[in-house]
């Protein structure tokens, strides 16, 4: 049992508290508020300190990138369509433990395939902190990584496979989703059953990389008379199809903006992003870009661009914790401070999207202290 | 070239033991005439600087923006003349896109100064120059070529030669032609100097200036290979920096026994056992208490320029004092490359390269360069 006392309490959903504290026990936060009563908790003082919950990175690629030799374990491009692949049998646990994401605040990631493949995978979630596995892992089939982007043709087109260019990429989705509904129930292959679960039924939100306007667009297009939720993933030329993503309230997973220059690459729109914001997208930051990893400093970078932009800090926290959460279905656990939740909390000396002097000083997961 | 006037800003000059102060900026024929408190002159344009901090413009001693060129969709290497292990002949002016789009992020940001360099897929790498940002043609932007002898440990050149079965495949084969080719162009010098000729060797003339201590070599490492380094660097009497320098914090005691500089960066790889286990940016503070010229760098585009404040912030957050923070990415690089007359400094005589910023650069998460001024000339002004 343990009890933070006296912090700035950010609940995770854009609003904030005062001099509040949090108590834990078995995992679990137990309440949050002022003055909260603590007999036989242990005490972890934040007073003077701007408490968050666990950061949520929806689709890292580290813990099943296969380091060191790099063989990619989230890498099953032996053919475009693997949407039955679950990402939860790639996970290397001492890959994530080696990055230490308590220390820029994150708590949870999900793992997610490359851009490689059009349906790649399913993502797994799991916590960063080293403890046992079955306190590690949240959720499996937490959402299906697809993918639009060139990646998708330079796999296969170099094999001489379909798809080789962008008509090939919208053709094979199409036809894959079309014979999947076409075929009767019980004689559906594995495949078929996940694609028809996503996209009839809805078990887990679709997660598309679409980096160029003409990814988006035709992505946009292609999925404009599905029910499944979309969210667009690495998303560099978003504001060039602002309409179209505001229109249909379209999730954003903002990749790794500072890997390899996309900002002046992609000649991006950043401000554009208050937009969305305002208009309610749902927004997310993730240290994947193209569909690899780079280390847990670019999530706070990114969240980072994003104020620089114009987006109010409260709003950016939402994005790091509240909207990851409800994207991978996994508010119930992780994602605001709320009592019954997973007690995942960093204690940072300051605000880490105002701030860079802001340093963690205490990581809470699963309510053990890890730091 | 007409005057100007950058007042009442608070002015961080970079000038040893000097603190910041209010004060003005006098600029004439596009270098800084003047940097003091209540400065007067006729006749000139006036910059109002009030509530705004008044700096050099910030360099970045390493990167490859317009070398590998990812403004297309498909990404150029002009950077590494692999064809080689010893590459030290090859010019990187003649391998850069001077209208990379990262070059204007570079001075909105306020970075007015680069080292270009060759990347590390060879041993000896090639001829890195120091530039302007801004500007039509990267000979005139150039301040000075060559600048360094790049040279790289450790992964690069093993995989580039080791895909072709060629030494050097391992790391031990990276040393030898690193002492081989250390000891080749001294030999090659000395007879120059004995007034022998020797046939003309490109490569081993791109070497000398190293060996006479015009310039420095900038060495590409990581792990044990910082020992490496430093043993052969010393063995040769050159002047170093080692570039990247992640996981310095395990040869601290080397590091300042030796005199040479550190180039830290990028920040933000992911950690993998070898060459990238330790991200370990508190290096830098350590490094800079101990006297060590420590400045940070970006490897952009690899990552992008203006991460630069992002490298500076987690600096700060490990530790490092602000004020020193600003001078990793001003007066050190400058210093490190030679050029503390010319850059890095807001002291009279030095190119009127100046950055007026709203808030505090790396500390701030939203402070912002307001105007950009190279050669004295506004290349950038933010719009409010």
């Amino acid at each position: 049992m343990y009890i933070i006392r006296n912090g700035t309490v950010h609940i995770g959903d854009g609003s904030f508290r005062e001099n509040c504290d949090i108590l834990i026990e078995a995992g679990k936060i137990r309440a949050v508020g002022p003055n909260l009563a603590s007999e036989g908790a242990k005490v972890l003082d934040a007073e003077g300190c701007q408490v968050f919950p666990g950061f949520i990175d929806p689709l890292s690629c580290v813990g099943a990138m296969g380091m060191p030799s790099r063989h990619l374990d989230n890498d099953e491009h032996s053919e475009p369509v693997t949407p039955e692949m679950n990402l939860r049998y790639s996970l290397d646990p001492d890959e994530v433990n080696n990055q230490e994401f308590y220390k820029s605040g994150i708590t949870t990631i999900g793992l997610a395939s490359t851009n490689n493949n059009l349906m790649g995978g399913q993502i797994a979630v799991c916590k960063t902190a080293p403890q046992k596995m079955e306190k590690r892992l949240v959720k499996e089939h937490a959402g299906l990584k697809c993918s639009v982007t060139g990646s998708v043709k330079e796999t296969f087109g170099s094999a001489k496979c379909l798809p080789m260019t962008k008509m090939g990429i919208f053709y094979l989705f199409q036809e894959t989703l079309r014979q999947a509904r076409d075929c009767e129930k019980e004689k559906r292959t594995t495949k078929q059953n996940v694609i028809c679960e996503v996209f009839d039924e809805q078990s887990m939100q679709v997660f598309c990389a679409a980096a160029t306007k003409n990814e988006i667009d035709g992505l946009l297009h292609m999925m404009r008379d599905e029910k499944v939720q979309l969210n667009i993933v690495d998303g560099y030329c978003f504001a060039d199809s602002l309409k179209e993503i505001k229109e249909k309230k379209v999730g954003l997973i903002l990749g790794n903006v500072n890997n390899m220059s996309q900002i002046a690459k992609h000649h991006m729109d950043l401000p554009k992003l208050k937009e969305l914001a305002e208009n309610g997208n749902r927004i997310a930051f993730t240290t994947s870009c193209g569909g690899y990893s780079e280390g847990r400093e670019v999530f706070l970078w990114t969240a980072i661009e994003a104020y620089r932009a114009g987006v109010p800090a409260e709003e950016v926290v939402k994005m790091m914790c509240k909207y990851p959460a409800e994207m991978l279905g996994i508010a119930d656990r992780v994602g605001t401070l709320e009592v019954g939740k997973d007690a995942d909390i960093s204690v940072f000396t300051g605000h880490p999207v105002t701030s860079y002097a802001a340093k963690v000083v205490h990581s809470v997961v699963n309510g053990e202290v890890i730091f | 070239m007409g005057r100007k006037l950058i007042k009442g800003g608070i002015l961080y000059t970079m000038e040893d033991e000097k603190e910041a102060f209010q004060g003005d900026v006098l600029i004439e024929n596009g270098k800084i005439f003047a940097a003091g408190e209540h400065l007067e002159a006729e006749d000139c344009e006036i910059i109002d600087a009030s509530g705004l901090y008044v700096m050099p413009g910030l360099i970045d001693a390493h990167s490859h923006i317009g070398l590998f060129d990812f403004n297309a969709d498909k990404s150029v290497d002009d950077a590494n003349e692999m064809t080689d292990p010893v590459s030290s002949a090859m010019d990187a002016r003649y391998s850069i896109n001077p209208k990379a789009r990262e070059l204007k992020v570079a001075y909105e940001h306020g970075i007015t100064s680069m080292l270009f360099t060759p990347g590390s897929g060879d041993v000896f790498c090639g001829q890195p120059f120091v530039a302007k940002t801004y500007g039509d043609n990267i000979f005139d932007m150039t301040v000075k070529a060559p600048a360094a002898v790049k040279i790289a440990l450790g992964g690069n050149p093993k995989n580039t030669f080791g895909d072709m079965n060629r030494c050097p495949m391992t790391r031990m084969g990276v040393a030898h032609v690193l002492w081989e080719n250390f000891r080749k162009a001294k030999e090659y010098l000395e007879k120059k100097e004995n007034g022998k000729k020797p046939p003309y060797d490109a490569a081993m003339e791109a070497i000398i200036p190293a060996l006479s201590g015009e310039i420095p070599c900038k060495i590409h490492c990581t792990q044990y290979d910082m020992l490496t380094a430093i043993e052969v660097a010393k063995a040769f009497g050159v002047r170093f920096s080692l570039e990247h320098a992640w996981g310095a914090t395990d040869y601290l005691d080397e590091i300042v026994a030796s005199g040479c500089d550190i180039c830290y960066g990028p920040i933000a790889t992911y950690r993998a056992p070898g060459e990238r286990r330790k991200i370990d940016v508190e290096a830098v503070k350590l490094l800079d208490e101990r006297g060590v010229n420590v400045a940070l760098i970006t490897d952009s585009p690899i990552l992008s320029e203006e991460s630069l404040y992002h490298h500076m912030g987690e600096a700060v957050r490990e530790g490092a004092p602000w004020e020193r923070v600003l001078r990793m990415v001003t007066i050190n690089p400058a210093r490190q490359l030679g050029l503390e007359e010319r850059l890095g400094c807001l002291s009279e005589g030095r190119d009127a390269d100046v950055i007026l910023v709203k808030g505090r650069l790396g500390l701030d998460t939203d402070a912002k360069v307001m105007m950009t001024l190279v050669n004295g000339e506004v290349v950038y002004q933010a719009l409010g």
